[in-house]
């Protein structure tokens, strides 16, 4: 086929030799352009796009009798007779309930992003400073504990922090000391902010050690021949300079975290329940799939939003260094 | 000098908290008590149990089979939107290709859900699983075969094709084997992200196909008993020696997944 | 290239390796967890020459929920009267061939023929349990605290003495119906305004409580981590037996609250999208003998409706309240019936607000 469509374009421009090749290429690189692009582009339009507009149409749906969505045009609904509703969206804000998890939830991500963010730099100047035979090495350590499920890596601090672990023993002793009461570190709010951030901790290093490794020497150097104190070298320096690592590596923590269930699911007690344990919950107890659906959307314009700020800043930081 | 030793002091007590947990997993895993909630003795016994644990062994090949699977389409997938990315600039193929990397599994896995049952009313199992996967994986390849591409010095290509090369053949001799490295580091990853994944197989698995993390969920959830340790052991063992293996056939590899 | 090639074959010999061997039909149970014991499971196996695989839940909800997000191909399923109802209302359920089940006279007429479905079309009872408190026996008596009433797991004057020891069930319908017990309502009560005042009990006992579980507790109250816990009979008389045999220094009791409780009801039906009816029905039957259903009580601590399984039973057992009630217990037992999906929706924020505030 593309073969015979160029032969025709050279029999009609006998005398410009140069235009049939021209069109031969462009021919033949759109069809290159069409096979290339299409098999991917198809597949997530299906299976991604798609099921997202889905989940749009199915927050404005009434939950069916049993679980699912009721059918369109239900008699069910006095009022309606296309069976779409708004309902589920005036429910999430008739109680200020939601609204507080969800700001729950940022507190929790923007906690661990601190953490990973102070956990993380100094491992990451480290290993940018290191001689460049070693980095490869410190690097894949950091990324080793990926390798293991990351059931398993939540896991371990159930049993780290079980109330007769070694860990528990030590430090209901040291608090012993000072007269406090033990406390139980399992199932609590401080667990689960172990597990985010166990979990969530190379994310923050890798971002931050590729940008680091980047960063010019000389002008460390020239910082400090301008009699510049270690502290005032980072601050001015280091620290500036690496913001857009930091942003990447803070959107990279803080996102996933939003909508985290597993972590509270297995370390929180009784009060941890963030939006991700919410939906999940819509879904696999309370069979409210429209509901469970408002709440996705409401988390995916979080996650919208919080892309958009982080991306701001790095840009207005770019600017800055 | 002191600043040096204090970012080594920093550092090694980060590796620590990094490594400390998991190496009390595996210890655990030769404890000789059912309740494994303090040491009472070793023993080999649960490595007996697990390879006896029919439920497990098959989880075990679901999920090989399911990450096997998802990982070489994914990699087919995600090499092609890469280079098109790379090559064509198109509009929404980005976007499509790194949303479902950046943003919170659940959304993924509950929208999967929704439209597996509600419009396609597809028997949940493998194949839901497999697709899900694929979704989510097609991203991670694409992002470090586009990154390969765009190092790359675009006169070679356009060599080739001023050569007479067809495109066919600009692709398989020039093309493809600069951007082996991506492709197999993008291959390895999606084949860890594959077996690594919980959430968004916990939405799309149906009855008598569960995968090891669905497993160790239900065990960790349920009854926890040093098996659960002893898989996750060997289960360590084997991705370290995938990715000792993967750092002898494609050094390069590792930097990308960096 | 040919490293490549190398790596895919290499990748290619895992999974063979990897493949287990897995041989003859096999039985797709949905069950309680800790409902039915791995000896039963595999005498029934030898029985059929068949595999049995079992998933579990711990809460009705959870079971339906799943059932609604597409769980399809199990051949049994275990649920508690009003779930038998919502799932024969949604037409999820094959109707039983009685010819096949020559051990359904077994039944004590007590537990036939009851609201959720008429003349069993689809459901043959198979145990039930009873939802009430358990607790370490030496702490609590230690501590003063009495176990013979719910206000041990909803008033703070008791729950400040175990602070951080005690665990409820991660239910919404079992604990509302524990708080509208303690209140003097049914179980069944749907007046929101009852169910605000169960609420407000609830949210004041909370800041005691350790975890709502559902599952773990029964490992938990043995190693000695929990000392009361509102949990399911079966359950306990497990961490009782366990805590026996770990040689732990305290003992596990369990006892009916004062003011009633929620009585369960579990009966075997067959899903529709199951693939193996005939061997369904033959674990239904195998599961009627008076001794494999005997092995429910002796083994797994639940009451037992069936006749035939009476002289097998542990007498001992047979004479535990908790387990058996007698007539006088059983007037304070209520069962439990389905909500409409605006109740439970209602139920469900009420349930969030209980697990943030």
């Amino acid at each position: 086929m593309s073969d015979a469509r160029p032969a025709q374009a050279a029999a009609a421009a006998p005398c410009d030799a140069a235009r049939p090749f021209a069109t031969v290429q462009r021919t033949r690189r759109n069809v290159v352009k069409w096979i290339v692009t299409a098999p991917p582009f198809l597949f997530l339009l299906v299976f991604f796009l798609l099921p997202s507009l889905i989940m749009v149409l199915a927050s404005f749906r009434y939950p069916g009798e049993y679980g699912g969505l009721a059918p369109l045009g239900a008699a069910t609904h006095p009022g309606t007779d296309h069976g779409l509703t708004v309902e589920t969206y005036q429910f999430f804000f008739s109680s200020f309930i939601y609204t507080e998890i969800f700001i729950k939830s940022f507190i929790v991500a923007l906690a661990t992003t601190l953490i990973c963010l102070v956990m993380a730099y100094p491992l990451a100047i480290l290993i940018a400073r290191s001689p460049r035979r070693h980095r490869d090495l410190m690097v894949l350590l950091v990324i080793l504990p990926f390798a293991s499920n990351f059931l398993i890596r939540v896991y371990a601090w159930m049993i780290i922090l079980g109330p007769q672990s070694a860990f528990s023993h030590f430090v209901n002793s040291v608090l012993g000391v000072f007269g406090a009461g033990p406390v139980t570190m399992l199932f609590s709010p401080f667990a689960v902010l172990c597990g985010m951030v166990y979990v969530h901790l190379p994310f923050m290093v890798l971002p931050l050690y590729t940008n680091l490794e980047k960063h010019d020497p000389v002008l460390l150097d020239a910082a400090q021949d301008l009699g510049a104190g270690s502290w005032q070298r980072f601050w001015r320096v280091t620290f500036p300079l690496s913001l857009p690592g930091i942003f990447s590596g803070a959107a990279l923590v803080f996102i996933p975290v939003l909508g985290i269930f597993v972590i509270p699911d297995i370390l929180g007690g009784t009060r941890d329940i963030l939006i991700g344990n919410l939906i999940e919950n819509q879904f696999l107890t309370t069979r409210d799939w429209p509901f469970g659906s408002t709440l996705s959307i409401m988390l995916t314009l979080c996650v919208l939003a919080t892309a958009g700020f982080a991306a701001w800043l790095a840009r207005i930081g770019a600017r800055r260094a | 000098m002191r600043r040096g030793l204090s970012l080594w002091i920093a550092a090694v007590l980060v590796y620590l908290f990094l490594y400390v947990p998991l190496l009390i997993v595996v210890v655990y895993s030769f404890n000789d008590s059912r309740l494994n909630a303090e040491w009472v003795g070793f023993t080999l016994h649960w490595y007996h149990v697990l390879f006896n644990d029919g439920d497990m062994l098959q989880a075990w090949a679901n999920s090989l089979i399911i990450a096997c699977t998802a990982s070489i389409v994914a990699t087919v997938l995600g090499t092609m939107a890469g280079i098109a990315m790379h090559r064509y600039r198109p509009k929404l193929l980005p976007f499509m290709v790194l949303t479902p990397v950046a943003m919170p599994s659940i959304l993924l896995g509950v929208s999967l859900l929704l439209f597996f049952i509600q419009v396609l009313n597809l028997t949940l199992g493998m194949l839901s699983i497999i697709i899900a996967h694929i979704t989510f994986c097609i991203g991670f390849v694409a992002i470090v075969v586009h990154a390969r591409v765009a190092g790359m010095d675009d006169s070679l290509f356009e060599a080739a094709r001023d050569l007479g090369a067809t495109p066919w053949r600009t692709f398989r001799l020039v093309t493809f084997p600069l951007i082996l490295p991506g492709v197999i580091a993008g291959l390895l990853m999606s084949f860890t992200m594959s077996i690594d994944d919980f959430v968004i197989t916990f939405f799309t698995a149906g009855v008598g196909v569960s995968t090891l993390p669905l497993q160790i969920y239900s065990m960790i959830k349920i009854a926890v008993t040093p098996e659960v340790n002893a898989v996750s052991t060997l289960l360590m063992l084997i991705t370290l020696t995938l990715i000792v293996v993967a750092s002898r056939f494609a050094p390069d590899a590792l930097r990308g997944k960096a | 290239m040919r490293r490549l090639g190398t790596l895919l074959c290499a990748v290619a010999l895992c999974l063979l390796a990897a493949a287990p061997a897995v041989a003859g039909t096999t039985l797709y149970l949905y069950n309680w967890n800790n409902y039915i014991s791995q000896s039963t499971i595999r005498q029934f196996e030898q029985f059929c020459s068949c595999n049995v695989h079992q998933d579990y839940y711990g809460d009705n909800e959870e079971m339906l929920a799943k059932l609604a997000a597409g769980a399809t191909g199990y051949d049994i399923i275990v649920p508690t009267q009003f779930a038998v109802s919502a799932l024969i209302k949604q037409g999820k359920l094959r109707p039983l061939d009685k010819s096949l089940l020559p051990n359904f006279r077994n039944l004590d007429s007590r537990y036939l023929d009851h609201w959720f479905d008429p003349g069993n079309q689809y459901s043959v009872p198979y145990a039930f349990t009873i939802t009430l408190i358990g607790y370490n026996v030496q702490k609590m008596r230690q501590l003063g605290i009495p176990t013979d009433t719910w206000a041990a797991i909803f008033e703070p004057k008791y729950l400040k003495k175990v602070k951080g020891r005690v665990t409820v069930l991660d239910s919404q319908r079992e604990l509302m119906a524990a708080a509208l017990k303690y209140l003097g309502y049914s179980v069944n009560d749907t007046n929101e305004m009852h169910w605000r005042q169960a609420e407000d009990v609830i949210l004041r006992a909370k800041p005691y409580w350790a975890a709502f579980n559902a599952q773990s507790y029964i490992r938990e109250m043995t190693i000695g981590n929990i000392w009361l816990a509102h949990g399911y009979s079966n359950d306990f008389f497990q961490a009782a037996q366990d805590a026996r045999r770990a040689k732990r220094p305290f003992t596990i009791s369990y006892t009916v609250p004062k003011e009633g409780a929620v009585i369960a009801l579990d009966s075997m039906v067959l899903d529709k999208t199951g693939r193996h009816p005939k061997l369904a029905h033959q674990f239904i039957n195998f599961m009627l003998a008076g001794k494999h259903s005997s092995e429910l009580t002796n083994l797994i601590g639940s009451g037992n409706p069936n006749q035939a399984a009476r002289p097998y039973i542990d007498p001992q057992i047979a004479a535990n309240p908790a387990i058996f009630p007698t007539p006088e217990v059983l007037t304070r037992l209520e069962y439990m019936k389905d909500l409409d999906h605006r109740q439970r929706r209602t139920l469900s924020r009420i349930w969030t607000e209980i697990k943030v505030r």
